[in-house]
């Protein structure tokens, strides 16, 4: 093959596996074609994806298997188990961390055959779903029937339900609804030694720990998951939008912890430093900018719209308007800039981190300074976006054209973890490890932490089946 | 050479997006496979571009399963790009190397024989105006559409020309194959026959043959100087002015939106207000208007993978039924014949059953 993985070595599959994956799949879903392993070859780690533009591919798969059920994973799994073949689950290929990049010459398991709409239940306000569904199709799907499962992602678009599940995703209306893990009730998930575990939907339980939040963040590591009931939420009758202009981040973020410290619960808040206000929203220039959506029921929004704006007003902000939600509404799924910047050279990437309020301002100052002062850099804005009574998610994009494009990337997030750790913040707040985090999760959990994670991850897969090389190594 | 590096560089782009319009490709959530998806398939066109894949074969191959319906450049997040253009050059390429698949092949060569894709078919030539009724290919194998279409023009009250059959094709499964010189023919062809009659208008059922017609036709430097409108359009403009009197009738019609009509025509109110117009209640697919699903018919019918269709076509027909609706109507007669597990009907059936003589 032409094209060159700079990662791992493309692996030989025994021929009894390939033969055995045959029979469970279907030769129609078993595959070594060139095509498929150039798709199946990278996420959207952009980093990877920048050097994939020359025909370098982080690494690629041994074969391609499709399945259509969970009995056929079972089976997949065993055979993989017996025959020592690591395997590497593939939702919608949207992670940015490396997370479904099949490292060490692995086979996919591609999941999104799985992509049913199961069942609706409307008086428990719940859905089940296959976790190979892509999350446009899942919203598609809900809204036809009058409801929203609220987590819309940047990656509505190309990301599944089993993706999200597997990385914690969070959403652009997480403030209201909560992120992935709020919402999930039950779920379906093959363990490594194939046996089925079934989580049962209930809103709570108490019952030991909850085996579930396992495989929330478990990023295909320690199970894959193959269906989930999530919470879902009527359709809003009423939305009202706002936005203010503040003197500074210091100031959006205290009100924004004022506001809700008084119980308003609006599904979006988001405040754009300088410089993304001035690329979102060129009328009102480099000024911090704070967006806010209240939905829901008519009298609770209204009274949530009158909430944010009496504080937002009494703290020195400036209306702006609805004008400025319905740019970043048009706007916000448009990651077109970082492709066209790509190809003149161009390393863009995205970093989200969570910190306490406390922190929280100073985590942006910390972060941004440092990031900035990487050699080769172009630019650094930021804005947090996912808000909680006791801290918020701060999300920091970057781009550099340099003359070492990885001296530059790991240079950057070096000093973007680095902020991050020395403000007490976590490392992530929903894009997950993957595989280029793990160099920094030491830092995030401790040696004892990791030691825990290690001994999770080997009693559940102690051959290191699945998702070899992500989240944590557990082979002994 | 401005302009190709223009060209490079958007598909180059779409090779590095994070695959934002694949949630509406119907190639893609039917088989779920990865590699027919939109950003994946400019991945591949990228390489064979710059010469790094090995099997040139597969990947021509793969150009071929693409549905060429246009979901993908109506959901793209830029405005100024359509991948379809990139696949049918690399189908161009498979078809001058003889790299396309079996189906294709049959197909090119019953159209060179027969001048259209089926058979030795008899020309349909009556009428007279200066209005034309094109009896596209689909159409001209649906008898109850022929006779639903002679009724409604009868009773409009209009002097139309009906023409079609014989040789006369649009060339779409000449252009679909990548048969460059072929389709130019054709299409030179059909501009000759369309004179010939001096007509000032046609009117189309196929949307296909619509967007040859005035889309593709244009690209190559064909004018044929004619206002080309869909069927449903000349029955709203009926409608609108009174032309047609009907019965109207309850009962729910779930229609399905050709793939072209929506993404490519924009059309996809008009056959919805027709029938509301007669009294039907509209139930809508969950994926309808700038959602819809293609029915299957670019492989079965234009293209020729047939597992392919099936798994579309068998998608499409589901999400259909869950509407539970009385009747089931589309706009474009290939849908309704690859659709007819649910009796599927032409909108001009719709309408024609439903006219009453003019009072």
């Amino acid at each position: 093959m032409a094209v060159k993985t700079y990662m791992s070595q493309e692996g030989i599959l025994p021929r009894g596996f390939i033969e055995r994956a045959r029979r469970i799949v279907g030769d129609e879903h078993f595959s070594q074609q060139e095509g498929d392993l150039i798709s199946y070859s990278l996420d959207y780690w952009l980093y990877g994806i920048f050097l994939s533009q020359k025909g370098d591919l982080p690494a690629l798969p041994s074969a391609v298997i499709s399945p259509a059920s969970a009995a056929q994973i079972q089976e997949i799994i065993r055979c993989a188990g017996g025959y020592r073949v690591p395997i590497t689950p593939f939702g919608g290929g949207s992670g940015v961390l490396g997370g479904a990049i099949p490292l060490n010459g692995s086979v996919v398991l591609n999941l999104q055959r799985m992509n049913r709409f199961l069942n609706l239940d409307e008086l428990s306000l719940v859905a089940e779903l296959e976790a190979g569904i892509m999350g446009a199709n899942l919203e598609l799907e809900l809204n036809h029937r009058g409801y929203s499962a609220g987590n819309i992602p940047q990656s509505l678009y190309c990301s599944t339900l089993g993706g999200w599940i597997s990385t914690r995703a969070a959403g652009q209306f997480s403030t209201k609804y909560g992120k992935i893990e709020d919402m999930v009730l039950g779920m379906e998930v093959v363990l490594p030694d194939g046996n089925l575990l079934n989580i049962k939907p209930v809103p709570r339980r108490s019952v030991g720990p909850s085996l579930k939040d396992l495989f929330l963040g478990g990023e295909g590591a320690l199970g894959i998951v193959t269906r989930a009931t999530i919470s879902i939420h009527p359709l809003p009758r009423l939305t009202i939008k706002q936005s203010f202009v503040f003197p500074s981040i210091e100031a959006a973020v205290d009100v924004v912890r004022q506001i809700l410290r008084a119980e308003a619960r609006p599904a979006v808040v988001r405040i754009f430093d300088e410089a993304e206000s001035g690329r979102y929203f060129p009328k009102i220039g480099r000024k911090v900018t704070t967006i806010f959506i209240s939905e829901g029921e008519t009298e609770y929004t209204a009274l949530d719209a009158k909430v944010i704006r009496r504080i937002s007003r009494e703290n020195g902000g400036k209306s702006s308007g609805e004008a400025p939600v319905d740019i970043w509404l048009q706007k916000r799924f448009d990651i077109g800039l970082g492709p066209v910047l790509m190809q003149y050279g161009g390393i863009v990437d995205t970093i989200e981190v969570s910190a306490l309020f406390k922190d929280a301002a100073k985590l942006y100052r910390d972060m941004v300074a440092g990031m900035k002062a990487v050699e080769g850099v172009l630019e650094v804005s930021g804005h947090y976006s996912h808000f909680y009574r006791e801290g918020a998610c701060l999300y920091v994009t970057f781009a550099g054209i340099p003359k070492d494009p990885l001296r530059y990337y790991q240079a950057t997030w070096d000093a973007a973890m680095q902020a991050t750790l020395q403000n007490n913040g976590s490392i992530s707040h929903h894009h997950g490890v993957g595989f280029w985090r793990i160099q920094y999760l030491e830092q995030e959990l401790g040696a004892t932490g990791v030691r825990l994670l290690k001994s999770i991850k080997s009693a559940l897969d102690p051959e290191g089946i699945l998702n070899r090389g992500k989240l944590i190594d557990g082979r002994r | 050479m401005a302009e190709d590096k223009k060209e490079t560089e958007k598909i180059a782009r779409c090779a590095m997006c994070a695959d934002m319009c694949k949630y509406s490709c119907p190639t893609y959530l039917a088989t779920g496979r990865e590699t027919v998806s939109p950003q994946k398939m400019a991945r591949l066109i990228v390489y064979n571009e710059k010469s790094l894949l090995e099997d040139e074969k597969d990947f021509l191959d793969l150009m071929f399963q693409s549905a060429m319906c246009g979901a993908c450049s109506r959901h793209c997040i830029y405005d100024d790009y359509d991948l379809r253009k990139f696949i049918h050059k690399a189908r161009v390429k498979a078809f001058d190397s003889g790299f396309i698949p079996e189906d294709v092949k049959k197909r090119v060569e019953t159209f060179r024989k027969f001048g259209n894709p089926d058979c030795e078919r008899e020309l349909i030539d009556n009428g007279a105006g200066d209005t034309g009724y094109f009896i596209s290919c689909s159409s001209y194998k649906d008898a109850d559409l022929l006779k639903a279409t002679e009724k409604m023009l009868s009773k409009s009250g209009l002097a139309v020309r009906r023409f079609g059959g014989g040789d006369i094709c649009c060339g779409a499964p000449l252009y679909y194959a990548g048969d460059v010189e072929g389709f130019r023919q054709v299409s030179l062809k059909m501009k000759a026959e369309i004179e010939s009659r001096q007509v000032r208008r046609i009117v189309v059922d196929c949307p296909t043959c619509i967007k040859m017609m005035t889309q593709i036709y244009r690209e190559i430097g064909v004018e044929l100087g004619v206002e080309i409108m869909h069927t449903a359009q000349f029955m709203q403009a009926l409608l609108k002015q009174g032309r047609l009197d009907f019965r109207k009738k309850h009962a729910s019609v779930t229609l399905h939106d050709p793939c072209i009509l929506s993404y490519d025509l924009a059309m996809s109110s008009i056959p919805r207000e027709i029938i509301t117009a007669l009294g039907f209640s509209l139930k809508e697919p969950v994926y309808s208007a700038e959602h819809t699903h293609c029915c299957g018919a670019t492989y079965g019918a234009k293209i020729g993978d047939h597992r392919l269709k099936d798994a579309v076509t068998s998608m499409r027909l589901n999400e259909l039924r869950d509407t539970a609706a009385d009747i089931y109507v589309t706009a474009c007669p290939t849908c309704k014949s690859v659709l007819s597990e649910v009796n599927m009907k032409y909108i001009t059936e719709l309408v024609a059953e439903r006219i009453i003589a003019k009072r």
